[in-house]
C-alpha cells in the first residue's frame, strides 16, 4: 500500500479528489467545528445557485437562514458535539434546504425533495467536522405518490355507498380523522355539515320504498354535485341523512355552502306530497366549526352538527342552523 | 447472566427515560403533535432469550422492523429499535400524517422509520454518554426486516452477547404502541457499561 500510495503524488490526489466532489452526483457539504462551511460542491452551487466562493468561508447557517432552529441544526450540532450521524427523511422533513432542479423550478418556489444525511467527520490536526449529504428523491416521491393514489381508488371502491354511490360512513370516518388530524397540526379551521331530508319518513310511506330510494339517489347526486374543491366530501351518514365535510372552512363560509344545498335540494323539485308548505323534497341542515387553533374532539364536532341539525328541524325544516362545537 | 443490582437498575431506567423524553421532544417538534415515550422497564438477557421474548410478541408469520445503529467508545454497542411489522406500519403512518393501504413499509416509509429510529437511539445513548461523561461515536441507521433472530444477529454473531432490553411505550394522538431497544453487547463491552454506570452512582451519591 504504502509504495502505491507513494507512486500518486499527494497533491496529484488532491486534484483527483476535488474533480470526484465536482462529478458526483449528491449535494455534498463540510461543516467546521464553529459552523462555517469548509467545502461546498458543484451540486450544491448548480440547485442552490450559491457559488461556492460565496458560501466557502461563510456560516451555513448565514448562508442558508431557513435552516436555523430546524432539524438540519439541531443534527448538525448533534454530529459536531456528540460524534453522532443523522438522517432526515423527505417524509418527516419537507425539502429543508433551498434547492430547485431549475431555474424556472426556483422561480416557482418548487423546491427538490430531500434526503440528507449528516455525519461527524475527523480531519486530521483540527475539531471535528461534519459531512452533509443531500439526494435529490423527487423521482421516488412522485413514484409514490402515484402509488398511493393508485392504491386509493382501488380502496375507494370499498368506500361507496351501494345505493347512491356517493362515500359510505366507512370512507366518512376515515376521512374525518384525517382531516381533522390535518386541521390539527395545521392550526386551520374545518366544518361540518349534516343535512336530512325533510319528512323522510312519511315519503317512503306514501310513495313506497322504491321511490324512497330513487329520492335518495337524486338528493346525493344533486347536492354532492355542489361541491367544488377535491378536499370537500359528502357521505351517506345513514338512512336519509348525509354528512359533508369542508375542510379550512369556518362557520361562516360553511353556512354559505349550506345554504346553496339547501337551494340547490329544493330545485330539483322532486314531489313530495306530505312535505308541509312546500310540496317538494326539501333538507334541513345542521352546521358546525372547528375554529383554527382551537380543535375539538371529532366526537365534539359531530355532536354539535347533530344538535345545529335538531334545531333546524325545530325551526320549522327546510332551512339551516349553526352551533359551535 | 448478569444480574443488576436495584440500584443500577433505577438508575439506567432513569437515563433512558431523560433520554426517549428528548426523542419525544424532537418528534413533537416534527409532526406539531404530541408525541410521548417512556421507558417502563429494563431488562439484561441473553441474546437467544431476547429473540425468544420477540417471537412470542408478535404472531406468525408477522416480521419484525428494525432500526440499528452501532456506537463505539466508551463502550462498542450494536443499539436496535424493534417494532412488530405491523406497529412499525402504524408509527411511520401516524408521523408522516398520510396512510398508504399498503401492508409493507414502501421506500420513502423505510428512510423515515430509519429516521425516527435514528432519533430515539441518538437520545438514549447520548444521554447515557452525556451521564458518563465519555464519547461515543453513531454510524448511520440502517433498516431491517425478518424473524427476531435474524434482526438480533444481524450486527453479528458472538455466541456470549448479551442484549441490554428496553420496554419503550411510545404514545401519539390516541395510538399506544410498545417496541423494543436492544442494546447487544459483547461481555467487555457488558463490563464496560455496568463499570460507568457504577461510575456514575457513586458520583451521583457524592462518593467520588
Amino acid at each position: 500500500m504504502r509504495a502505491m500510495d507513494a507512486s500518486v503524488p499527494a497533491e496529484h490526489r488532491l486534484k483527483v479528489l476535488r474533480s470526484v466532489l465536482a462529478a458526483v452526483n449528491v449535494g455534498a457539504v463540510v461543516i467546521d467545528a464553529d459552523g462555517r462551511v469548509v467545502l461546498w460542491n458543484a451540486w450544491m452551487s448548480r440547485h442552490s445557485g450559491l457559488a461556492q466562493e460565496d458560501v466557502v468561508g461563510a456560516e451555513l447557517l448565514a448562508a442558508c437562514p431557513g435552516l436555523r432552529g430546524g432539524r438540519v441544526d439541531s443534527a448538525i450540532g448533534q454530529a459536531l458535539r456528540d460524534n453522532f450521524a443523522s438522517v432526515l427523511s423527505q417524509s418527516l422533513n419537507k425539502a429543508p434546504f433551498a434547492l430547485y432542479a431549475s431555474a424556472a423550478a426556483g422561480a416557482r418556489g418548487e423546491r427538490l425533495q430531500q434526503a440528507v444525511e449528516i455525519t461527524p467527520i475527523d480531519v486530521e490536526g483540527a475539531a471535528r467536522h461534519c459531512l452533509v449529504q443531500i439526494s435529490d428523491v423527487s423521482v421516488a416521491v412522485a413514484r409514490e405518490k402515484l402509488l398511493r393514489e393508485q392504491a386509493m381508488v382501488l380502496r375507494s371502491q370499498t368506500f361507496a355507498d351501494g345505493l347512491t354511490g356517493i362515500a359510505n360512513r366507512r370512507h366518512f370516518d376515515v376521512a374525518m380523522e384525517k382531516e381533522h388530524r390535518r386541521a390539527k397540526r395545521a392550526g386551520a379551521a374545518l366544518s361540518l355539515l349534516m343535512i336530512d331530508i325533510d319528512h323522510f319518513k312519511a315519503y317512503n310511506d306514501h310513495y313506497g320504498h322504491q321511490k324512497g330510494d330513487q329520492c335518495l339517489i337524486q338528493v346525493a347526486a344533486g347536492l354532492a354535485g355542489m361541491l367544488k374543491r377535491p378536499c370537500d366530501l359528502m357521505a351517506r351518514y345513514g338512512g336519509e341523512e348525509f354528512a359533508v365535510i369542508l375542510p379550512e372552512l369556518d362557520l361562516d363560509q360553511a353556512g354559505r355552502i349550506a345554504e346553496t344545498i339547501r337551494a340547490r335540494a329544493l330545485e330539483l323539485a322532486i314531489p313530495h306530497a306530505r312535505n308541509g308548505e312546500v310540496p317538494y323534497v326539501t333538507v334541513s341542515i345542521g352546521i358546525t366549526s372547528q375554529p383554527r387553533g382551537a380543535p375539538v374532539d371529532i366526537e365534539a364536532l359531530i355532536g354539535a352538527a347533530d344538535r345545529a341539525l335538531y334545531e333546524a328541524k325545530n325551526r320549522g325544516r327546510n332551512r339551516c342552523a349553526a352551533l359551535n362545537p | 447472566m448478569i444480574v443488576l443490582s436495584e440500584l443500577e437498575n433505577d438508575a439506567l431506567v432513569e437515563i433512558f427515560n431523560i433520554g426517549v423524553g428528548q426523542a419525544a421532544a424532537s418528534m413533537s417538534a416534527i409532526v406539531n403533535e404530541a408525541v410521548r415515550m417512556s421507558v417502563p422497564s429494563i431488562t439484561f438477557i441473553h441474546r437467544a432469550e431476547a429473540a425468544r421474548l420477540l417471537r412470542n410478541q408478535v404472531f406468525e408469520p408477522e416480521r419484525i422492523c428494525g432500526v440499528s445503529q452501532h456506537y463505539e467508545g466508551a463502550f462498542e454497542t450494536e443499539a436496535i429499535l424493534m417494532f412488530p411489522e405491523d406497529k412499525s406500519l402504524e408509527i411511520v403512518r401516524l408521523m408522516v400524517g398520510e396512510s398508504v393501504p399498503l401492508a409493507e413499509l414502501t421506500d420513502m416509509e423505510q428512510e423515515a422509520m430509519c429516521e425516527i429510529g435514528n432519533i430515539i437511539l441518538n437520545s438514549c445513548v447520548g444521554t447515557l454518554a452525556n451521564i458518563f461523561q465519555h464519547e461515543l461515536r453513531g454510524s448511520l441507521p440502517a433498516y431491517h426486516v425478518g424473524t427476531s433472530e435474524e434482526i438480533l444477529t444481524a450486527p453479528g454473531s458472538e455466541p456470549d452477547a448479551v442484549v441490554l432490553m428496553l420496554h419503550i411505550d411510545f404514545v401519539l394522538e390516541k395510538h399506544q404502541i410498545q417496541g423494543y431497544v436492544a442494546f447487544v453487547l459483547d461481555l467487555s463491552a457488558m463490563h464496560d457499561l455496568k463499570a460507568q454506570i457504577n461510575r456514575y452512582i457513586a458520583r451521583a451519591m457524592g462518593q467520588a
